[in-house]
């Protein structure tokens, strides 16, 4: 079982106005080829800066400081950091989707669905498209008589060629802001619709032909996120980050996305990093777990392993917070730090319960307690 | 409670209030347009208020009994009276044609200026908040008719209106300001309208509602405050736009009377003076170049000052 | 609900407002004396009888028979009589609009693809170079009253360099044509020198009329640009801090098209309602600079008619002008729905 992501001291600084936020302090994590990792945590704790610094998406004014994120490609393992962008652009959306917390606004309002995914199939599988596009020449040939339309197939049938050949060639981008004789383009959109209303039946929406002329304000939350879904997994990639994907949901839609996330994994065999505040999810889809807190991970474990025995008091506490009926409330007592300024050592030292004096000076070492159960804390 | 525990309840509670202040003040600060705009309407306010002093008050017969107009330099052959003369040193700016003080016409024309942007802007901001706060809060058909006839305004482009206004009631600088107050008002009034309207409907008022505030103590305590920056932004930059119109009617001859202080009709007096001959085109600059130089300035202050405002002051926009 | 009853109930809240204008206008006229408000029926210089006038058309009714008699007359195109064009005032108008036409028709693309291009450059390129000077010329154009810019505009490139005369044509130019149209050889197709000088062959008129048109041109779009530029860099900035800008760049799409194709779609939408606004702009705009140039156009008509106390034709004018610009905002809001579906279907 090798590693498909390795994250290795990954620090994300931000610089505001207010002060530098320190977003992350080393950041080490790693992903098994084929597993779903799930990473917890509690709002602000830097998920989702960990997700974004994998695809360099990282907003202004942060900056990632220092870390290697590597990546298991088909021939070698890369540093993601180390990559220009124009090869990271080639990675996004084809190696390795994302899809975010709130479909509505993940979704251009002015575009139809259909025009959204084919977007992702045009930029990434433009050759597959083109092919497409030279067989439907070629029967669309087959069954003229000759004259006109013979002719313009043939040209198409020329264009299309060239076009695998020499995607980037001069005479095509040329001819392709003339603007009667560009609608030649339009079998290659064609083609896109028509792998986009294929990938929107496999994300079992009914009737895709229709959905896929609607815009994305017509269609319910459920419904907008297995269009974002269907764009993050069109180009088949290695590497599905979801963010929170349920959370904005209705509690049964999030039981049907799950569901829908757990049943395509089995068909396109990608690996997943699952995001979520949310344990129960957890404990429903994923291989392993790990738990961040304030911009560290602080435990990774086996999904089984860490509800069982979980060794950090910061996953102790959040496990037992679980509302059970008929037992009482349990919260973890203070609130997560200022990360302009931090605790000094352990992050958590403020509201550990089992706080040391030596929790409050040194930053503790990542440990392998068990057989693939590892915690960061001075306890052990 | 004492006294003292009661202070202290007061500053705790104003310190994200003066937290933010804080923080304006520092926005202001590190802006250098919004500095410059202040710097430049700190300016124009000391020429109004030492306008007597800088440029005093001729008597008759040069001047006229109105300090407001501007003195006529006899001591000019009235041969010489109707072109100008360049810059002297009895005129610091040199004359306009028939002979008046470019520079005395130019420091009152800032009171001139000040006065007929504040009172505009006050009196379209009265009438507004008086009409706005009737429609927003009654609603219903009122806020219907008040509409409506908001409407039948904004049908017209700003400054025809005021021309159309002003033809029907005489041309001068107090029907200039009557007219741009009457066509005004709605612009405020649909602000403030809509700022009553929003805050309304805002959680906030309904949470202070649950808890069972007065009607009254919702507007002064709830929607006033959030209103008044939107309210404070418009009036910056709407003294700007105000000087420029009534700049722009004194200039067609439809504001300021012929020798009044006022940069408009100043520059009205320049337009046969634009280009003189082919060997010294540029001979009577100091005419209109001078007069344009104090309106472009003035209201260019006001605008930075309202672009700071702003900026400053939309929450959206205060990302750190 | 559809488009079509989106239209239709748009057109319908047109009655009111027109409604509205009429009434305004005319509640203005009745601050004149009776003396003045008769020029809609007759000729004022031919009336020697002032009191039959007055009882002849009423003039002293009650203001509800007034404005009814009024409006009939409005409606069938008499505004009266107006000694500033010595016709009556919608001839007069007509013959006025084409040198005003021109000006508009040249400024106009200037003003929408230059503000467009720089609001979107000065947003994404936000606090950098580009950002600040965009900021200061488009604070400048703000700032500036329109008729100084056209005098500086004039004395420096007319009166230093001698390029671009003010005016509509050159005398030359002018005699040709009045000669050309008295015997026939010139025919005035559109009004529009420019046009008519290619339309006619005579190319030397054209570039004529496009050299007398370039500083009216520029003043025009420097006091337009500003509010443009604006209102695009803050539509294009809330655009760029959307979900689906960061989706679109997850997706693998260049910074290019992420901005052109995602951002700029929706920024444009708010930028379309500001087209309405330009129109009343240039009504107004044309006033002071055809002024200024000395361009025979319906705004320098009004502004000397305003100061000849030529009521008519000033009063004309704002009807025209309030016409116009209702229903440039009632064809923008109905093309504003068009594009934005949420609008439309929502």
């Amino acid at each position: 079982m090798s590693n498909l992501v390795e994250i290795q001291g990954l620090v994300l600084r931000f610089y505001t106005y207010e002060g530098v936020v320190k977003a992350l302090e080393g950041v080490k994590l790693n992903l098994i080829d084929g597993e779903t990792l799930g990473v917890v945590g509690e709002t602000g704790c830097g998920k989702t800066m960990t997700a974004l610094s994998i695809l360099d998406l990282i907003p202004p004014p942060g900056k990632i400081e220092s870390g290697q994120i590597f990546f298991k490609g088909k021939e070698k393992t890369i540093d993601l950091l180390e990559q220009k962008e124009a090869f990271l652009r080639g990675i996004r959306g084809k190696d390795i989707s994302m899809i975010f917390q709130e479909p509505g606004s993940a979704l251009n309002p002015v575009y139809t669905v259909e025009e959204q995914i084919s977007e992702v199939f045009m930029l990434h599988r433009r050759e597959e498209l083109t092919v497409a596009a030279i067989e439907a020449i070629e029967r669309d040939a087959e069954s003229a008589r000759g004259g006109l339309r013979s002719f313009i197939y043939g040209i198409q049938r020329r264009i299309y060629r060239k076009m695998l050949k020499n995607p980037r060639s001069l005479s095509l981008r040329f001819l392709s802001r003339i603007p009667v004789v560009n609608r030649y383009k339009r079998r290659l959109r064609k083609e896109a619709k028509k792998e986009s209303i294929n990938i929107l039946r496999q994300m079992e929406i009914p009737d895709p032909e229709r959905v896929a002329d609607m815009y994305p304000h017509e269609l319910s939350g459920g419904m907008q996120q297995r269009v974002v879904i269907a764009m993050a997994l069109a180009c088949n990639p290695t590497l599905l980050i979801a963010d929170e994907p349920t959370t904005s949901l209705d509690v049964t839609v999030q039981a049907q996305i799950l569901d829908l996330i757990k049943k395509l994994k089995e068909t396109f065999k990608s690996s997943i990093i699952y995001i979520t505040h949310d344990l129960g999810v957890v404990a429903e889809t994923c291989d392993r777990v790990a738990v961040m807190y304030a911009g560290n991970v602080v435990e990774v474990a086996d999904v089984i392993e860490i509800f069982k025995n979980p060794l950090h008091p910061y996953t102790k506490g959040l496990i037992e917070s679980i509302p059970r009926p008929g037992k009482d409330f349990k919260s973890i007592k203070g609130t997560v730090p200022s990360l302009i300024n931090p605790p000094p050592g352990c992050r958590f030292n403020p509201r550990c319960p089992k706080a040391m004096e030596k929790c409050s000076n040194v930053k503790p070492e990542t440990i392998e307690v068990k057989k693939k159960h590892f915690v960061s804390c001075h306890l052990y | 409670m004492g006294v003292g525990s009661r202070l202290r309840e007061f500053r705790r509670s104003m310190g994200p209030t003066i937290r933010e202040l804080r923080f304006s003040i520092s926005r202001i600060k590190k802006s250098p347009l919004s500095i410059m705009g202040l710097a430049i309407i700190a300016f124009y306010a000391c020429l109004a208020l030492l306008a007597p002093v800088l440029a005093p008050p001729v008597p008759p017969p040069m001047g006229k009994d109105d300090p407001f107009m501007m003195w006529k330099d006899i001591n000019i052959p009235a041969r010489e009276r109707v072109i100008p003369h360049p810059p002297s040193s009895v005129h610091p700016f040199g004359t306009t044609e028939g002979s008046y003080d470019i520079f005395y016409g130019c420091i009152w024309g800032t009171i001139t200026a000040f006065r007929v942007g504040f009172l505009v802007v006050v009196g379209s901001l009265a009438i507004g908040l008086f009409i706005g706060s009737i429609a927003g809060y009654y609603g219903g058909i009122i806020d219907e008719i008040i509409m409506r006839f908001t409407d039948i305004i904004f049908a017209f482009p700003a400054l025809i209106l005021a021309m159309a206004l002003i033809v029907a009631l005489g041309r001068n600088l107090d029907n200039v300001m009557l007219a741009l107050v009457l066509v005004g008002w709605p612009g405020y009034t649909r602000v403030i309208r809509g700022e009553i309207l929003r805050v309304r409907s805002e959680d906030y008022v309904e949470a202070a509602k649950a808890v069972g505030c007065s009607d009254l103590r919702i507007i002064v305590k709830h929607v006033m405050p959030n209103s008044i920056y939107a309210i404070l932004i418009m009036a910056s930059l709407d003294i700007g736009a105000i000087v420029l119109y009534a700049a722009a009617l004194s200039f067609l001859g439809l504001g300021a009377p012929t020798g009044y202080s006022d940069w408009g009709q100043l520059i009205a007096m320049s337009r046969n003076y634009i280009y003189a001959n082919i060997s010294s085109p540029m001979k009577y600059w100091y005419v209109y170049t001078i007069p344009g130089i104090f309106i472009f300035t003035f209201v260019l202050g006001w605008n930075l000052l309202g672009d700071a405002f702003r900026d400053i002051l939309d929450p959206t926009m205060r990302r750190r | 609900m559809g488009l079509k009853a989106y239209v239709v109930r748009r057109l319908i809240m047109l009655v009111p407002i027109m409604i509205g204008v009429t009434l305004l206008i005319f509640a203005i006229t009745q601050l004149f004396e009776p003396i003045a408000r008769a020029s809609i029926y007759v000729n004022p210089i031919r009336v020697r009888d002032w009191n039959a006038v007055i009882e002849r058309y009423g003039l002293n009714d009650p203001v509800y028979v007034q404005y009814f008699r009024w409006l009939n007359e409005v409606l069938r195109g008499n505004f009266g009589y107006s000694q500033e064009t010595r016709s009556f005032v919608v001839k007069g108008l007509l013959t006025k609009i084409p040198a005003t036409a021109e000006l508009v028709l040249y400024s106009a693309p200037f003003i929408i693809i230059l503000g467009i291009y720089l609001g979107v450059k000065s947003a994404v390129h936000k606090d950098k170079a580009i950002d600040h000077m965009t900021r200061i010329v488009a604070i400048i154009g703000w700032s500036l009253p329109s008729f100084w810019s056209a005098i500086i505009l004039l004395s420096i490139f007319y009166g230093i360099f001698g390029m671009f005369p003010p005016g509509r044509l050159g005398n030359t130019a002018q005699h040709f044509i009045t000669t050309g149209a008295r015997e026939g050889t010139y025919h005035m197709y559109t009004g529009l020198h420019t046009i008519d000088g290619i339309l006619n062959g005579e190319l030397w008129i054209t570039w004529d009329a496009l050299n007398h048109l370039v500083l009216p041109c520029a003043n025009l779009t420097l006091i337009q640009i500003a509010l443009l530029i604006r209102v695009m860099r803050s539509s294009m900035l809330e655009a760029l801090g959307k979900g689906y800008v960061v989706t679109a760049r997850a997706k693998g799409l260049a910074e290019k098209e992420v901005i052109n194709k995602h951002a700029r779609r929706n920024a444009m939408i708010p930028v379309i309602t500001l087209s309405a606004l330009l129109i009343a702009g240039m009504l107004t705009g044309v006033i002071i600079t055809e002024t200024v140039f000395n361009i025979p156009g319906i705004g320098a008509t009004a502004a000397a008619a305003a100061i000849h106390h030529d009521t008519p034709f000033v009063l004309a004018f704002a009807m025209f002008a309030a016409v116009l610009f209702v229903t440039t905002n009632l064809l923008v809001d109905i093309l504003y729905a068009y594009i934005d579906p949420r609008i439309r279907l929502g």
